[in-house]
């Protein structure tokens, strides 16, 4: 027997309708978060000459702005646990459009680490975590593609931004770029807006109507004791086989993930290829990524993967690994673009999934935590990767131990994915089996397995064999848990209750 | 007693064994210098004791030969000797503006024994000596043609070797120091020549031609044109009230001497001396000048600002565009941006509000979906058993 009805889905998620506004939504806060930090590079030779600093100086403003954008993860949790998703992007759109409007009145490079860095961040990650929460709770079946489709906004924003900014910077100079970047970002809050809550109401009840809308007293025993749980959800999710396989996997491999994309540009330059055609190959890279990352979605979504995306995503991880161990052997600008079309389609097909699995190991109530969690924790490997991959370079000359580093450790880590994952199916497999023994059925109730396909995953260690719904009266939480077996969302057994038993009798 | 005597003499021929003679690990080597050049002789003894290290200068021939010890300061100074006696002796003779009486035979001599330097006793153990010959000869004359080259587009360089007795292993020629491509001969002839087909800014320079007699002879002609000035960017864009740095850069040989910017007003030209007004300063160094414009207006900074660089050939200048900002400029997009911003998000909420009363109604049974179609569909895909609402 399930030991927390806190951690089930109790509404069924609409998987469309606004749901598509909402990842619209997801997909602008998103590529805002990762392709900001990024595309601020353009500005960094004009401040570094006006506030006469080096050039490691102005960088810290970028790795100040990712930083506070991963540490800020549990506050940015907490937040939307609480308020909501819409709030919270609001506030972080505000918040990230104040950050850049008052960097572009600052008189010190340590007004832009506060201005931009700081606030920045923290505006960043108030935007990162409650879109990728929202689109779990707006999407169960179709969760792979929305997500998929989210995570596109990156490379497109990127894209966009990219040129953008060097218009900008031609047009008004640092100062005047930040103050309309300041304007620009605030599109995050129409984003915000159309994070409107999914809307749990089977039956409407006049209670205080938090965003999420609790019906029932089952529920509402639910929250309180999430309430409670709430405080000791750090220590729960950290006896959770899955977070901690996704906790270590993921730490291991940001490492080695993010050191190719910085040092591609100057290989490129280092192999003899000019500046243009280095910078080409950044935008092949964000094209290619562009495309990939909704069709991973797809590909995930279809009935053969789902069911095994945790597979899917250590083969992604794996083919990132081999990819870099094959860089080296790419020589001249052609071997080059093969590389970092190859490159584009791993990483692409890696991001997009990176949540997914996410959601797919936790569930989506206990996701805005976990996702908290991981990025905090992440924070470390993300910072310290590329500076780690170049004074390597340095040291040894050769960027091709660069990417033989890089190449190892994701080969290593995706080895590690497809083990665990498979010891942990393993073990979901004899916990289903396990509870399957232990339901009880009343001659009353009538059937309807589904089909083992989209929709019916291994929640936290049950039924992917199918959902088993009973019609007829609900009486205790016990029953109805013993019916869904022990998963964490019993989706589709609401679709199968008859409108009297809705509301639990009332 | 004989035994005791046996035992007395090993204890002394062990002692004396535990001093070791001097014995040379570097010895001076052998050169020949040209006039008025300098010169090095390096000399390593090891040794217990640590010996002493002696440099004498030998002349004429055996049996009369000439020793002359060498001290430091010697020969009007130009000789300076560096030893050091740390673990093992190590000494430097130093040679500096040599001339022809300086060729010779150098000795380095070493000796660790007590009595070295005793006068009454003749020395049981001798001064090790290990010699090198020293030749200096007169620099040979290289001819080169033409001496100088001022400003011209094409030029054929050649220098011709006399009265050189050294053999010719080959030739070179170097431009400011680097190797001129394929300029590298192996031709043991007296001449060398070096086309210049195009003379600019990257060909200018101090040309030298160098000969492989080991050691080398080489002859410099300059290479002159007119500076190359050129601005960092033509057109540059300052922002109100700010400062604004506009860089000039000047390429070629040689560099010029004297900078001057001048700022043309309306036909008008206006000398910019530094350090008349706050607002303008200007920093030259011969490659390079710049100047700093503070506190930017609109109204009388905008306009065309002359580089010139002048060197002994001529002079040469380049110009660049100023434009100022208003402060406000950005100020438009800005407003018009969180215009935009503000309708959308109300637009949004105005629609969800308007929607409200509808989404209750439809909400009963089908999940949170607001539209009714669509979470039929999404039930359909789940092969669930639909219920229709009563």
């Amino acid at each position: 027997m399930p030991p927390a009805a806190a951690s089930k889905l109790d509404y069924v998620p609409p998987d469309g309708g606004w749901g598509w506004a909402v990842v619209l939504g997801a997909f602008i806060s998103i590529g805002f978060s990762y392709a900001f930090p990024k595309s601020l590079t353009v500005y960094f030779k004009e401040i570094q000459a006006y506030f006469s600093v080096s050039y490691s100086q102005i960088a810290w403003v970028s790795s100040v702005m990712l930083a506070t954008m991963y540490a800020a993860g549990p506050i940015a949790s907490i937040l939307v646990n609480r308020y909501g998703s819409r709030p919270v992007v609001m506030v972080g759109g505000l918040m990230v459009s104040a950050g850049m409007i008052l960097a572009s009145f600052g008189t010190s490079i340590v007004h832009l680490y506060l201005c931009v860095g700081v606030i920045g961040g923290l505006g960043l990650a108030l935007n990162l975590q409650p879109s990728l929460t929202i689109v779990g709770s707006y999407f169960l079946v179709k969760r792979p593609l929305a997500n998929g489709l989210a995570m596109t906004g990156s490379p497109v924003v990127l894209f966009t931004l990219a040129p953008l900014n060097q218009f900008l910077f031609d047009s008004f100079g640092w100062r005047g770029s930040f103050l309309i970047l300041g304007a620009i970002v605030m599109n995050c809050c129409v984003a915000g807006a159309l994070m409107r809550p999914v809307n749990k109401n089977i039956k409407p009840i006049p209670k205080t109507a938090p965003p999420n809308g609790e019906v029932s007293e089952e529920k509402q025993d639910e929250t309180k004791s999430e309430g409670c749980l709430k405080r000791f959800v750090d220590v729960s999710l950290f006896r959770h086989r899955g977070f901690l396989i996704y906790l270590i996997g993921n730490c291991v491999m940001f490492f080695g993930l993010f050191a190719p994309v910085v040092f591609l540009a100057p290989y490129a330059r280092h192999q003899g290829i000019d500046e243009y055609s280095s910078a080409l190959l950044l935008s092949i890279f964000a094209v290619v990524d562009m495309f990939v990352r909704p069709s991973t979605g797809f590909l995930g979504n279809t009935k053969w993967i789902r069911p095994k995306i945790q597979y899917f995503f250590s083969f992604a991880v794996l083919f990132n690994g081999v990819c870099h161990l094959l860089c080296p052997l790419a020589q001249g600008h052609a071997g080059l673009i093969v590389y970092t079309v190859f490159f584009g389609i791993a990483f692409g097909m890696l991001c997009a999934l990176l949540f997914e699995t996410l959601m797919d190991l936790i569930g989506a109530q206990r996701f805005s935590t976990a996702v908290g969690l991981v990025t905090i924790i992440e924070c470390g490997p993300v910072l310290l990767g590329p500076p780690i991959c170049g004074a390597l370079v340095d040291s040894l000359g050769d960027y091709k131990y660069l990417f033989y580093m890089c190449g190892i450790i994701l080969v290593g880590c995706g080895l590690f994915f497809f083990i665990m994952h498979y010891y942990n199916y393993k073990k979901l497999e004899e916990e289903k089996d396990k509870s399957a023994s232990v339901e009880t059925r009343t001659p009353e109730e009538e059937e309807v397995e589904l089909k083992p396909s989209p929709g019916t995953h291994d929640e936290d260690g049950s039924g992917r064999r199918g959902l088993h719904c009973l019609r007829g009266s609900f009486g205790s939480k016990d029953s109805f848990s013993g019916v869904c077996g022990q998963r964490d969302e019993c989706v589709d057994c609401h679709s199968c209750l008859p409108a009297s038993a809705k509301g639990h009798g009332g | 007693m004989k035994l005791l005597w046996a035992a007395c003499a090993l204890l002394v021929c062990c002692w004396r064994a535990s001093a070791s003679t001097a014995g040379f690990i570097k010895s001076p080597l052998s050169q020949i210098k040209f006039t008025n050049d300098s010169t090095e002789l390096h000399c390593e003894v090891i040794g217990d004791p640590i010996p002493e290290v002696q440099w004498w200068f030998v002349e004429g021939d055996e049996p009369n030969e000439t020793f002359t010890h060498l001290f430091d300061g010697a020969r009007d100074d130009r000789v300076l000797i560096n030893a050091t006696y740390v673990a093992h002796a190590t000494s430097t003779l130093h040679l500096t503006n040599l001339t022809p009486d300086d060729s010779g035979t150098y000795e380095c001599r070493a000796s660790n024994d007590p009595d070295r330097n005793a006068m009454m006793k003749t020395p049981k153990i001798k001064w090790i000596r290990s010699q090198a010959n020293v030749i200096v000869i007169e620099y040979p004359t290289v001819i080169a043609s033409p001496s100088e080259v001022n400003n011209q587009t094409t030029a054929v360089l050649s220098c011709n070797l006399t009265d050189s007795s050294r053999p010719i292993k080959g030739s070179f020629w170097l431009l400011n120091g680097k190797l001129v491509k394929d300029s590298d001969s192996t031709a043991s002839v007296p001449y060398t020549t070096l086309h210049l087909e195009k003379i600019n800014y990257h060909t200018a320079g101090k040309y030298e031609c160098v000969f492989k007699t080991d050691p080398n002879v080489t002859q410099t002609i300059e290479v002159k044109i007119l500076p190359h000035v050129s601005a960092h960017k033509h057109s540059e864009h300052g922002n109100e009230n700010d400062k604004i740095v506009l860089v000039c850069d000047s390429h070629g040989y040689p560099f010029p001497t004297d900078w001057t910017w001048i700022k043309k007003v309306e036909n008008d030209f206006e000398p910019i001396i530094n350090g008349t007004t706050a607002k303008y300063e200007i920093k030259s160094t011969p490659n390079k000048t710049s100047l700093t414009i503070s506190d930017l207006s609109i109204e009388s900074d905008v306009g065309d600002y002359e580089c010139s660089g002048t060197n002994e050939l001529g002079t040469n200048s380049d110009t660049i565009h100023l434009r100022v900002r208003s402060r406000l400029a950005a100020l438009w997009p800005f407003l018009g941006i969180v215009a935009e911003v503000i309708i959308l998000v109300a637009i949004i909420f105005i629609y969800e509000k308007r929607r409200k009363p509808d989404e209750i109604n439809d909400d009963d049974d089908s999940g949170s979906a607001p539209l009714k179609s669509n979470s039929t569909t999404n039930h359909k895909d789940k092969n669930v058993r639909q219920r229709n609402s009563n």
